[in-house]
C-alpha cells in the first residue's frame, strides 16, 4: 500500500467522522506471511542443529530430569529476555526463537521423564508451559507456534482420556471464537491473531492427523483407564457433532454481526448450507472445521486465512478418499448428496435475495 | 506490502480509531466484504462445494467397482454426466461462474470416463497413458475455459503422466540416476509452465494475472531445482543440478526482483538457500567436529535465514513509501 493511497484512506475516514487529527506516522510493515512461514520452518532447522549441539555435548543431559527443566526453562527465560529487549532487531528474534523451539524441546524431555507414563500430566504440564510462553514472549511467529503446541499437548492429553475425537471439534470451537474477537479488541490484535492462527493450525493438524496422537499418546498406556462401551458409540459421531455445532455458531455470529436476521431469506439459506454441512460433517468429519476457517477467513477480511480454508478443503478431499472410515460407495454416496444439497441451498438463496 | 486491512487496524491499535468503529471504517474501506460481496461468496462457495461434491461423488462410485451396477450401466452413467454438464455449459456460457464449475466437472469425469474405459476393456494400459489421452482430451476445454483453476488441474495431471511414464520407462536418458532424470524433467515442464504462465500474463492475457497460480508453480519448480542441488550436495545427482539450480535462483531473483516485484518468490529461494548451504555444511563439517558443526550450521542457519528476513522486510518497505 502506498503512501498516497494510506493517505487517501485517512482522508475518507475522517470525512465519515470516525478518525480526526493528522494521519500517524506510517509505521514499519510487519513481514508478511510467507516471510514468517520461512522464517519460521528455518527457526526450527536451526532449533534442530542447537539441539544436536547441546546433546553431542551434554548427552546426559536428556536422561536427567531436572538438568533437562533447568537448562529449557534458561533457555526459553533467555529467549524471552531477547524477545523483550532486542526483538526488533531481525537475528536477536530468530535467535531466540530458535533457542526457545530448543528450551520447550527440553522441558518437554524433563517432563516426560519426572510423569514418566503419566500421558495426560505430561501434556498438561506442557499446555501451561507454552500458554505461559505465549503470553510472556512479545514475537508474532513464536507466539503462533506456542498457541498451536499448547493447543497439541491438550489434544495429547484428550487423547490420554479417550477422548480425542472431541479435539477437531473443540478447537474449531476455539478458533471460532478468537476470530470473532479479533476486530473487537484491537489493542491486543496481535495477541488475538496470532492466538488464531495457533489454534486453526492446530485443528488443522488434528483434522489430519488425530489418529497418530492417539498412537502417540497410547505408547505407555499404563496409567490411563481403559475405554469403556458408551464412549466408543460415541466416537464416531459426538466428535463430529461438535464440529458442526461450532460451524453453526460462527454463521448465526456472523449473521448476527452483519445485522442479519435469522429469519430472513438471506439468514435462512446461510444456515440452511451450515446445517447440509454440520450433517455432512458427522460421515466426514474434516469438512465443518475446513468450512469454518474458510468462511471465518472472508468474513474478517483476511486472504491468507480465506486460502488456508481452501487448501484444507481441497486436501480434506483427497485424505477422505484414502481414509478408511467407510467405504467408497458411501463416501459417493455422500458427496453427492451433500453436492446436490447445496446446489439447492443455492437456487433457494437466489430465489430469497430475488425476493428480497 | 501492507495491505489496507493492517494500516485499518494498526491505526485502531495506536488508538486513533476507537475499537467500536474498527468494523465500520474496515466495511467502508472495502476491506471487509459487503453485503453483495456476501452474496456473491455465498453463492460461489454453494456452487463450488456443489460441484466439487457431486463430481468427485462420481469418481469415488468408480473407483469403488460396485458390482451390482453393470459396465455398461456405468459407462452410460458417466457419460451421460459429461454431456449434462457440457450442456449446462453451453447454456449457461463461461462468463458465469455456475457455467466455469460445470466446466471444471466435465473435465474431471472425462478422466473418470477414461479409467472406466481402461477398467472395461482391459486396455491393457499403463496409468501414465490414462493420464497422458486425460490431459490431452480435456485440452481443447483448458483453452477455451480462461480459467487458471483449469490450467492448474491440467499441469497437475502433466506432472504426474510425466512421473509416471519416468516411472515405467526409467532409461529414457540412460545414464542419469532414475529420481534424478524424472527431476530434471519436471524441473523443465515446471518451470517452462511458469516462464509461459508469466509471459503470457504480461502480454496482456488479463484472466492469467492471478498471482497464487503463478506462486504455486514457482514454488513446485523451485522445490524441484532445491532437491535436484541437494541430491547433487549429497553426491545423488551430477554436479549440473547445482548449477541449474544456482542459474534458477539466479533468473528468479532477477525477474522476481527487478521485473515482476513478488516478494513470495524471493522468499522461497531465500529458504531454498539456506536448505542447500545446510546440506553442503552438515556433509563437509559434521564429520570433522560433531558438536562444533551442529553449533555452527545453527548458528549460520539462524543468521542466514535472520538476515533474509531483513532483506524481504526492506523490499517490502520500498514498495510502501
Amino acid at each position: 500500500m502506498s503512501a498516497a493511497q494510506r493517505q487517501a484512506a485517512w482522508a475518507r475516514l475522517t470525512a465519515a467522522g470516525l478518525v480526526e487529527g493528522d494521519e500517524p506516522a506510517a509505521q514499519v510493515p510487519g513481514p508478511p506471511w510467507f516471510v514468517r512461514v520461512m522464517l519460521g520452518f528455518a527457526g526450527w532447522i536451526g532449533a534442530l542443529f542447537l539441539l544436536a549441539f547441546g546433546g553431542v555435548l551434554f548427552s546426559s543431559l536428556f536422561d536427567k530430569t531436572l538438568l533437562a527443566l533447568l537448562i529449557g526453562s534458561i533457555l526459553c527465560g533467555a529467549a524471552i529476555l531477547l524477545f523483550r529487549l532486542r526483538g526488533d532487531n531481525d537475528f536477536v528474534a530468530q535467535f531466540g526463537f530458535a533457542l526457545s523451539l530448543a528450551g520447550q524441546a527440553l522441558l518437554v524431555v524433563g517432563l516426560g521423564n519426572l510423569f514418566d507414563t503419566w500421558t495426560s500430566a505430561i501434556a498438561l504440564a506442557a499446555a501451561v508451559v507454552e500458554a505461559a510462553l505465549f503470553f510472556l514472549a512479545p514475537s508474532f511467529l513464536h507466539r503462533v507456534w506456542t498457541a498451536g503446541a499448547a493447543a497439541a499437548a491438550v489434544v495429547f492429553a484428550l487423547a490420554s482420556w479417550h477422548v480425542s475425537f472431541l479435539a477437531p471439534g473443540l478447537l474449531t470451537a476455539a478458533f471460532a471464537w478468537v476470530w470473532l474477537r479479533e476486530l473487537e479488541d484491537p489493542r491486543h490484535g496481535e495477541l488475538w491473531r496470532a492466538g488464531g492462527y495457533g489454534l486453526t493450525l492446530a485443528a488443522v493438524g488434528t483434522v489430519f492427523l488425530l489418529d497418530f496422537v492417539v498412537d502417540m499418546a497410547f505408547l505407555h498406556p499404563a496409567r490411563d483407564g481403559g475405554t469403556g462401551v458408551a464412549l466408543a458409540i460415541l466416537r464416531d459421531y459426538a466428535g463430529a457433532a461438535v464440529s458442526g455445532v461450532a460451524l453453526i455458531y460462527v454463521v448465526v455470529r456472523l449473521l448476527g454481526r452483519e445485522g442479519v436476521p435469522l429469519a430472513s431469506g438471506a439468514g435462512r439459506a446461510a444456515l440452511a448450507g451450515a446445517a447440509v454441512l454440520a450433517l455432512a460433517s458427522l460421515a466426514a468429519p474434516g469438512l465443518a472445521p475446513a468450512v469454518a476457517i474458510l468462511v471465518l477467513g472472508y468474513a474478517n477480511g483476511n486472504r491468507v486465512l480465506t486460502g488456508l480454508g481452501v487448501l484444507v478443503l481441497l486436501g480434506y478431499l483427497s485424505y477422505y478418499y484414502y481414509s478408511l472410515e467407510t467405504t467408497l460407495l458411501l463416501k459417493s454416496a455422500l458427496l453427492v448428496a451433500v453436492g446436490s444439497a447445496l446446489l439447492g441451498v443455492r437456487l433457494a438463496l437466489h430465489r430469497w435475495w430475488l425476493h428480497a | 506490502m501492507t495491505d489496507l486491512r493492517e494500516t485499518i487496524i494498526d491505526w485502531a491499535r495506536q488508538g486513533r480509531l476507537r475499537p467500536e468503529d474498527l468494523r465500520r471504517a474496515l466495511l467502508l474501506e472495502g476491506a471487509l466484504p459487503s453485503v453483495a460481496d456476501w452474496r456473491r461468496f455465498l453463492e460461489r462457495l454453494l456452487l463450488w462445494l456443489g460441484t466439487m461434491g457431486i463430481a468427485s461423488g462420481v469418481i469415488f462410485f468408480l473407483a469403488y467397482n460396485w458390482e451390482k451396477l453393470g459396465r455398461f450401466a456405468k459407462l452410460g452413467l458417466v457419460e451421460v454426466l459429461v454431456v449434462a454438464a457440457l450442456v449446462f455449459v453451453g447454456r449457461l456460457g463461461l462468463e458465469r461462474p455456475a457455467g466455469t464449475a460445470a466446466l471444471l466437472a466435465s473435465a474431471m469425469l472425462v478422466g473418470a470416463l477414461l479409467a472406466l474405459i481402461g477398467q472395461t476393456y482391459q486396455t491393457g494400459a499403463d496409468t501414465f497413458e490414462l493420464f497422458t489421452v486425460w490431459a490431452f482430451a480435456i485440452l481443447p476445454w483448458v483453452v477455451i475455459g480462461r480459467f487458471p483453476v483449469l490450467w492448474l488441474g491440467w499441469l497437475a495431471l502433466v506432472n504426474l503422466a510425466v512421473t509416471l511414464y519416468l516411472q515405467t520407462f526409467p532409461g529414457l536418458f540412460g545414464l542419469l540416476f532414475d529420481a534424478e532424470q524424472m527431476l530434471w524433467v519436471l524441473l523443465g515442464v515446471n518451470t517452462v509452465a511458469l516462464a509461459a504462465w508469466e509471459g503470457a500474463a504480461a502480454a496482456g492475457v488479463v484472466w492469467l494475472r492471478e498471482r497464487w497460480a503463478t506462486r504455486l508453480l514457482a514454488t513446485t519448480a523451485g522445490t524441484v531445482a532445491t532437491v535436484l542441488a541437494v541430491f547433487a550436495v549429497i553426491d545423488e545427482a551430477s554436479g549440473w543440478a547445482l548449477l541449474a539450480w544456482l542459474i534458477w535462483l539466479v533468473v528468479a531473483y532477477a525477474v522476481y526482483r527487478h521485473r515482476l516485484r513478488d516478494l513470495y518468490v524471493l522468499a522461497g529461494g531465500v529458504l531454498s538457500l539456506i536448505v542447500v548451504l545446510t546440506t553442503f555444511l552438515g556433509k563437509h563439517l559434521i564429520d570433522f567436529d560433531e558438536a562444533g558443526g551442529f553449533l555452527l550450521i545453527g548458528l549460520v542457519v539462524i543468521g542466514l535465514s535472520a538476515a533474509g528476513g531483513w532483506w524481504l522486510r526492506r523490499i517490502a518497505v520500498e514498495e510502501t513509501v
